[in-house]
Formats: structure tokens, C-alpha cells, sequence
């Protein structure tokens, strides 16, 4: 493998993870809070499923590609390093804004791993077989819901259609281009962000006209992009401190 | 985790008291012989209606305290430090309401709805264990919780899972298998911090003895003032006296905490070699009796936290309601 | 609420006065279903409790991670609690005698004791203790 596919590869483990890290983040606040203890058992589920993903995917990059220990990683970098999209690091809001986001985000992370099952980076292509089934559950839970809020009633059609709008620019602003794709596309390790946003675009589509929610057009749409580079929202900032903040009590300790 | 072991009696005992009386004594009779012979009660079977009215309150609270539970360790899911630690207390927390839910639904066998029991919980009416009214205040705290109040809460649903009403058993089967989970976890992240740093020690230590009078407080008043009757006992509604538990609760802990080298705040707590029990300096009761009637310095975020979600969750739940359905409560 | 909670998430939450009255109506936890999980292939599906859910669909997604989430489980069934058809426990007598009726039970065919006599009587006794000589 190149140098510059090497940082390429870098690059992609790192936006996933960062992407799972925050939205688990961010999911498991509604933890001992849902709408009805089921959804709540249900919801943490998950959101440790995304959090575990992150722990996998940093994982790689440590044994793979020279990176750091997992927990230093993760918890203790610069805000400026992190490479997760705008969509991940909004706060929880209503529980509309949480689902449109889980259903957008998970359906996004499917298609992801989904074409990484072709990955010629074996450790990816191995870590995307292995998650094939918690990923079929999440998108399956986030289509159920969708669909029956949506035929349940005026208000929570409103609060979906509403929750859609708000999520879609930054949704879109997960498939970000990266500067370095070709070196990963030219080698087979994985399809590029155009190609994962239409297969994206053709799975959540027939979800959406099932829940009878109506689609903005696309191209009217400026994706929130940024995230990428290390430009974030101010709510990443406040969430990294509290990740950090019992570590940053003793560094030199185990925790 | 956690029923606590102390059933908060509530005001209206002598009208249920009156009730009772009717109670067919040929049934009785037969209920209290199923019982001594060590069988199950099911939730379609003849039941004294103060049976079934202790029980009802008993697995209620239970279920409250669950519930309520997950917020004090909840709070620290984004702060747990590193991988290992945040997926084991999100796991945790999620247990307690996996249990909650558990455990609501053995109530609703006996005739209550869940609805009723959150109601019920929000206004006040019904109580929780004491222990979640107060604050988690750092890491440490969380691994005291992890550790110790789950060892607590072991001590008392072991007791409970031999008492006669089946649903309730067959919940505190699953719940004490978890459980098992939840002090294995607290037990290792308490370890880490005991045999850690300086700042580490300490902070565990000042957790330590913030937490010691909740814990001393949990299983409830000591026998000589406990208001329970022998017939709960007969019953197997109540498996254990207060202060058998507490007993066994220090006699398998203690020992655990002082051979950490930390210390508990109690200058008097020894095992007396001669009776092999443990003696201890009487908590506050009266600071126990002001916290169960609202005055910890956390009873009121609690219940806000839960009426924010209760109120949150109000159009998920209600845009999928069908009031025409039919309904039953769960069968088993 | 005025004063700051020790809670970051809590702090972040617009919480009310503990005062407003909050109500949940009756059948705004919805219905009710019966979880029946396989523990693996070839095993019964086995009653392992409820969960609450607006209709089927959601039960199953509800019991996945409610009953499927630890130890090994690779199907679920739910059913409507209102749906399942049960004795009276007070109909238990009509099963009292099933232990009674040995002869619908493997046990309550002596055949060895049969063949050894048969065995033993064209021979010498048997002796004392069952065993041929």
C-alpha cells in the first residue's frame, strides 16, 4: 500500500469512527429517557452498537495503520482532529429530530458498510461482515418508525416531515468528499462518497414515499459540509470536554 | 438493581384492613397451605386482597426504583472514561430499565397498569428506594453505585426471588442473572481506582463516605421499629427482615472494601466474633424518614427528569395509541 | 429549576416546575405482547414475558433487544396477550391424576422383571437376589 493510500484509508476509518463515537454519544443521552421503556431499551441498544463500531474502527487504525491507543484517541484529541460530519454533533433536540437523524445517519452507515464488504482493505472488509446484522436491525427499527409515526396522525406527520427538513442538509453534509478519494476508489477499498450518496438516496427514498413524508428536491438542498476538514458546530466542543473530563483528572492513570 | 428492602407503607391500610375480612376463609386456607408447601402463586389464582395489595406496592417500587435508578448513573454515560467503562454503564443503565420494565409488567398481572404506576410515581404517591436521592457526584460515586448498591440490591432480590408470587420470581430470575453483571463491572471499575493514583484513591475514598449512610439506610429501619407483619412473611411477600439483610449485606462486603485499604465512616462497625454479627453505629432514621417523604437533595430533579421524559415522550406515545384494541393484562 | 444539577444532560434539559400535574392516560403504554424466544435451532420457542407496543411489528422490534440482547436467541414470536386462550388455574385438578396413569408411561412396563422370570423358569431358580446363577 502507497503512503498516500495509507492516509487516505486514515482519513475514511477516521471520519466513520468519529461520526459513531459522536452520534453513540449523543443517542445514549436518551437513555433512561425515551418515549416508553421499550424504545428506550431499544435506542441504547443501538446507540452502544455505534459506539462499539467506533471502538473497532479505531482499533484498526491502531493495529493497522500506526495510530494511537484507541481510548487516547478518541477522548482526548483536539477538537480540530476530529473529522465527524455537522449531523452527528447536534444535540438530541425532540425525539422527531433523534429518529429522522438515527433513520438518515443509519441508513447512510448501511450503504457504507455494505459496499466495504467489496473492501480489498481486509481488516474493513471483515469488520464490515461481522456488522451486517446489527446494521439490518437499526435500519429495520428506523423504517418501522418512520412509517408508522407518519400514518399515525397529523401532529406526528408534521413533527416527521418538520425533522426531515432540519436533518437532510446536514445528512447530506455525511458524504462530504475527501481530497484523497480516488486513491481509495482507484484501489477498490471503497466506492467514494458520490456513489455511496446515490445508493443512499435509492434506499431511503421508497421509506419516505411508504411514509408518504415529501422529499425536498436535492439539488435545492447546500449540504452542511465542513465537518470533514475540522470545522465544527459549537455544540462538538462542550460534548469532547465532558468525554474527556474524568480522564483529564489524572492522565497518567488507568481509568 | 435494587428493590430496597423496605416496603413504604402507605396511609390507607385500614380500609384494605376491612376488605380483608371478606376474604372467603376456605380460600384462605387453601392460598396459605399452597404457599407453606412452597408452591407458586400465579396471577389467575384466589388471592387476599391485602396479598395482593402489599405485592402490587411491593414489585411497584421495585420498578420505580429502577427506573429512577437510571438516572444518577445515566448522568455519567457521556463521561465514563474510556471504551470499556462507557459501553459496560450504558449496558448497566439500560438493565435497569430492561428491569424496570420487567417488573412493571409482573405488577400489571396482578391488576395495575402501568400508567397507573407511572402516574402514581409522578405525583408521588408511590415511592422509590431512598439511595437514587442523591447525587453521583464524580467517577467514584459511580463505582460505589456499580459496586456496593447493586451488592445490596442482590442481597435483597436473591431473598425476593424465593418469595411465592411466580411472575415476580420468574422477573427477579432474569434481573439477579444481570445483576451479576452490573457488581462484576462496579466491583473491577472500583478495583481501578482503589489501586490507582493518589487522586484516584482519594476521590473513591470521599465517594465512599458520602455513600455509606445511603447504603447503611437501604435495606431500611432496623427490626425493633419495622413496622411489618408476620404475615407478610407467611406469605413470602417478605423474605428477610431488615436487619438480616443489612447483616449478610455487611458480612460480605465489608471485608471487601477494607481489604482495599480504603476505610468506612463508621469507627464503631466490627463483626462481634462471639454472636458473628456485625455492630455498627445507628444511621440517622430520621434523616432516612425526611428523604423518603421528599426532603433529599434529590427527590425533586428526579422526578422532574421523569416528567420531562413522561411529557417529551407524550406524542410518540399517544400518535400510536388505540384505544378501541382489546386488552388484557400480561398473561404470565 | 434554579439550582445547577450535578447532571451535564440534566442541566441541558428545559425541565418544568416539579409542580405542573402530569398525566398519562390509561393505554398510553399501548398494548400488550407475549415474547416467545428460540434459544437455537431445533429448541422450542419458550415464553420469556411482554413488552408493551402499539402493534406486532414494533413488539418484535421492541422484544429483539428487550429479550434477544444477551445470551443466544436466533427467533422471537410475539402474540397479543389478549389472544392467548388459558385454563382457569383453578381447572389445575384436571391434570391431578396424569401421575396415577402408569400405564401411558414407559415406567409402568415391568418387562425385565417378565423376561428374567421367564428366563429363570425353564432353569434353576433364580436366586435370592435377582441374579442367575
Amino acid at each position: 500500500m502507497t503512503t498516500a493510500q495509507q492516509q487516505a484509508i486514515t482519513d475514511l476509518i477516521t471520519k466513520m469512527a468519529d461520526d459513531e463515537l459522536i452520534l453513540g454519544h449523543r443517542n445514549s443521552e436518551w437513555t433512561g429517557l425515551g418515549p416508553i421503556m421499550e424504545e428506550d431499551i431499544a435506542f441504547s441498544s443501538m446507540a452502544q452498537d455505534k459506539i462499539g463500531h467506533a471502538w473497532a474502527l479505531y482499533r484498526i487504525l491502531q493495529e493497522q495503520l500506526q495510530g494511537q491507543d484507541p481510548d487516547q484517541f478518541a477522548f482526548m484529541r483536539a477538537e480540530a482532529d476530529f473529522k465527524c460530519c455537522h449531523l452527528v454533533e447536534m444535540p438530541i433536540g425532540t425525539y422527531d429530530f433523534s429518529l429522522m437523524r438515527h433513520f438518515l445517519f443509519d441508513h447512510a452507515e448501511a450503504v457504507r458498510y455494505d459496499s466495504l464488504q467489496q473492501s480489498s482493505f481486509e481488516p474493513l472488509q471483515q469488520l464490515s461482515r461481522k456488522l451486517k446484522g446489527e446494521l439490518k436491525y437499526h435500519t429495520l427499527h428506523a423504517d418501522a418508525w418512520i412509517i408508522q409515526l407518519c400514518r399515525a396522525g397529523e401532529e406526528s406527520y408534521n413533527r416527521l416531515q418538520a425533522a426531515l427538513e432540519t436533518c437532510l442538509p446536514l445528512a447530506f453534509g455525511i458524504f462530504e468528499p475527501a481530497k484523497e478519494e480516488q486513491e481509495l476508489t482507484g484501489a477498490n477499498i471503497y466506492p467514494g462518497e458520490r456513489a455511496l450518496f446515490e445508493r443512499w438516496m435509492d434506499n431511503i427514498y421508497p421509506v419516505l414515499v411508504n411514509a408518504s413524508l415529501n422529499m425536498p428536491d436535492p439539488a435545492g438542498i447546500s449540504p452542511q459540509f465542513g465537518g470533514r476538514y475540522g470545522e465544527h458546530t459549537p455544540h462538538l466542543r462542550p460534548l469532547l470536554q465532558e468525554m474527556g473530563e474524568v480522564f483529564r483528572l489524572d492522565p497518567t492513570a488507568n481509568w | 438493581m435494587y428493590g430496597g428492602g423496605y416496603i413504604f407503607d402507605e396511609p390507607n391500610r385500614k380500609q384494605l384492613r376491612e376488605e380483608q375480612l371478606h376474604d372467603d376463609p376456605e380460600k384462605l386456607a387453601a392460598f396459605e397451605e399452597r404457599i407453606a408447601k412452597g408452591e407458586k402463586i400465579e396471577p389467575g389464582d384466589w388471592m387476599p386482597v391485602e396479598y395482593r395489595r402489599q405485592l402490587t406496592r411491593l414489585i411497584e417500587q421495585h420498578a420505580h426504583s429502577e427506573v429512577i435508578g437510571a438516572l444518577p448513573e445515566g448522568t455519567w454515560i457521556t463521561r465514563a472514561p474510556g471504551f470499556k467503562r462507557k459501553l459496560a454503564l450504558i449496558a448497566k443503565v439500560q438493565d435497569e430499565v430492561g428491569h424496570g420494565q420487567l417488573l412493571y409488567n409482573a405488577a400489571e398481572t396482578l391488576g395495575k397498569s402501568r400508567e397507573a404506576m407511572i402516574n402514581d410515581l409522578l405525583s408521588g404517591k408511590s415511592k422509590y428506594s431512598n439511595v437514587f436521592n442523591y447525587p453521583a457526584m464524580t467517577w467514584a460515586d459511580v463505582t460505589v453505585i456499580g459496586f456496593l448498591i447493586d451488592a445490596a440490591a442482590i442481597v435483597n432480590q436473591v431473598a425476593n426471588a424465593k418469595g411465592s408470587y411466580g411472575p415476580y420470581c420468574r422477573a427477579l430470575e432474569r434481573i439477579c442473572y444481570e445483576e451479576s453483571f452490573h457488581l462484576k463491572q462496579g466491583h473491577d471499575a472500583l478495583i481501578e481506582l482503589a489501586t490507582g493514583t493518589p487522586v484516584q484513591k482519594a476521590m473513591l475514598q470521599d465517594a465512599l463516605n458520602r455513600w455509606w449512610q445511603p447504603i447503611m439506610h437501604f435495606f431500611g429501619p432496623p427490626d425493633k421499629v419495622s413496622q411489618h407483619s408476620e404475615k407478610l412473611m407467611q406469605w413470602k411477600v417478605k423474605m428477610a427482615s431488615n436487619d438480616e439483610m443489612r447483616n449478610q449485606f455487611l458480612d460480605a462486603y465489608v471485608p471487601k472494601i477494607w481489604e482495599l485499604g480504603l476505610t468506612l465512616p463508621d469507627a464503631h462497625l466490627h463483626k462481634n466474633p462471639e454472636t458473628g454479627r456485625w455492630e455498627y453505629t445507628d444511621p440517622d432514621w430520621d434523616l432516612f424518614f425526611k428523604v423518603i417523604n421528599g426532603g433529599g437533595p434529590c427527590n425533586q430533579e428526579r422526578l422532574q427528569v421523569r416528567k420531562w421524559a413522561e411529557t417529551e415522550g407524550r406524542w410518540v406515545r399517544k400518535a400510536l395509541m388505540k384505544p378501541e384494541e382489546r386488552k388484557v393484562m400480561p398473561v404470565a | 429549576m434554579s439550582n445547577q444539577s450535578y447532571d451535564p444532560r440534566v442541566n441541558r434539559l428545559k425541565l418544568g416546575s416539579t409542580d405542573d400535574p402530569i398525566k398519562v392516560e390509561e393505554g398510553e403504554n399501548w398494548n400488550i405482547y407475549e415474547v416467545f424466544h428460540q434459544e437455537k435451532r431445533g429448541a422450542h420457542h419458550e415464553h420469556v414475558g411482554c413488552v408493551h407496543a402499539p402493534d406486532p411489528q414494533l413488539a418484535l422490534v421492541f422484544a429483539k433487544e428487550q429479550f434477544g440482547r444477551r445470551k443466544k436467541c436466533v427467533n422471537l414470536w410475539v402474540v397479543r396477550s389478549a389472544d392467548i386462550l388459558a385454563f382457569d388455574l383453578e381447572d389445575e385438578d384436571m391434570f391431578a391424576n396424569n401421575m396415577e396413569k402408569t400405564y401411558r408411561d414407559a415406567s409402568g412396563f415391568k418387562v425385565m422383571e417378565k423376561i428374567n422370570k421367564f428366563k429363570g423358569a425353564g432353569k434353576q431358580p433364580p436366586a435370592k437376589d435377582g441374579k442367575e446363577k
